[in-house]
């Protein structure tokens, strides 16, 4: 095996839920210089794409219900924003600190 | 005439040789973009003093859409002009990019690419190009604060049908940039073609190429987004040209 888990079952975990087109926390504090996961939730009947280029991740979560796992971290405090490349007025950031 | 014939065989494997070497100007990221579709133009011209080496063009446009999160297919037509030739159509690409599993998930983000080109002319042979790319992220890089990215391709090629030769080429390609921000990263980046690995009679001298790059990415949002990649490649042995340039536009929309 080429490749090692790195994402332990430890690793902190935060959520987002996507309805009514806009995410439901507009900035996700988190702990810097950790690694940590983001379920992205859409309650939404169409998909969706989180995406953020400060952070170098594009994913699609289809919709009425369906999650991803973003892995994210070890990252350097500050504050990274991402978007709906399907609805890009749907906008939030994560910060860490 | 028998003298020819051997000449023109002979021609038509170092040109079909030249094929699979030009397409190698190009990092394979083991990333599929899910949903969206992709134009893609990929251009390389190299300088020398010598005229055998001076002048080698050769460009490809690509068509691909991300059916899957796991598979992302396109199409590719290369267009080569060896030194002193007129540009021709090489032949159509089928190309395959498989994401093995999410960034971050693992110590590595692991993928697969392969590819099959039909060679246009029933001179030059057919080809298999298949091989694992690899990229790790690096963030905060030694508590700097800096976010790298770092990129490996390992990829055998390998002639079927009519006019093959029975060699096996390996092509290694890597990348490593520094996310400054989306439209602007620095990088290094190293392209070798090691010909002779499997067989030594059949192929020529290994090429070496390394060299700066950019790349960068400006996004219109609902409009799609634009990604390009521009370098310059230092030839490090006599049987590489001196210089390389080699340039990358893509263009994709999400659906």
């Amino acid at each position: 095996m080429l490749v090692a888990p790195a994402a332990r079952a430890d690793d902190a975990n935060f959520v987002l839920t996507m309805k009514g087109r806009k995410f439901d926390v507009a900035e996700l504090q988190v702990p810097a210089n950790a690694k940590f996961t983001v379920t992205v939730k859409n309650l939404d009947p169409m998909p969706a794409e989180f995406e953020s280029t400060d952070l170098n991740r594009e994913k699609v979560v289809v919709g009425g219900g369906g999650t991803i796992t973003i892995y994210l971290g070890p990252l350097a405090p500050g504050r990274y924003a991402f978007f709906d490349d399907f609805n890009p007025q749907a906008t939030g950031a994560i910060v860490a600190k | 005439m028998q003298r020819i014939g051997f000449a023109l065989v002979l021609a038509a494997t170092l040109v079909a040789g030249i094929v699979a070497a030009r397409a190698d100007f190009e990092i394979r990221y083991p990333i599929v973009d899910y949903r969206e579709f992709e134009f893609e133009h990929n251009g390389s011209t190299s300088v020398d003093s010598r005229s055998a080496f001076n002048n080698n063009q050769s460009y490809t446009y690509e068509l691909g859409y991300g059916l899957f999160p796991w598979w992302e297919p396109e199409i590719e037509a290369p267009y080569n002009a060896p030194p002193g030739s007129n540009s021709a159509f090489g032949g159509l690409t089928w190309e395959n990019t498989f994401q093995l599993a999410d960034p971050g998930e693992y110590w590595l983000t692991p993928g697969f690419f392969a590819e099959y080109q039909h060679a246009a002319s029933r001179a030059n042979a057919d080809l298999f190009m298949f091989g694992p790319t690899v990229q790790r992220e690096w963030n905060n890089a030694l508590g700097s604060g800096l976010d790298t990215l770092h990129t490996l391709n390992l990829f055998v090629t390998k002639q079927v049908g009519r006019n093959r030769n029975d060699a096996t080429p390996i092509a290694v390609a890597w990348q490593s940039r520094l996310r400054l921000n989306s439209y602007l990263q620095p990088g290094i980046e190293y392209y070798g073609n090691l010909n002779n690995v499997v067989n030594r009679t059949t192929m020529s001298d290994p090429t070496h190429r390394v060299g700066p790059v950019l790349v960068g990415l400006v996004n219109f949002y609902r409009f799609g987004a634009l990604k390009y990649e521009a370098g310059y490649l230092f030839g490090l042995n006599n049987a590489t040209e001196r210089g390389t340039i080699r340039w990358r536009l893509e263009y994709e929309k999400a659906f």
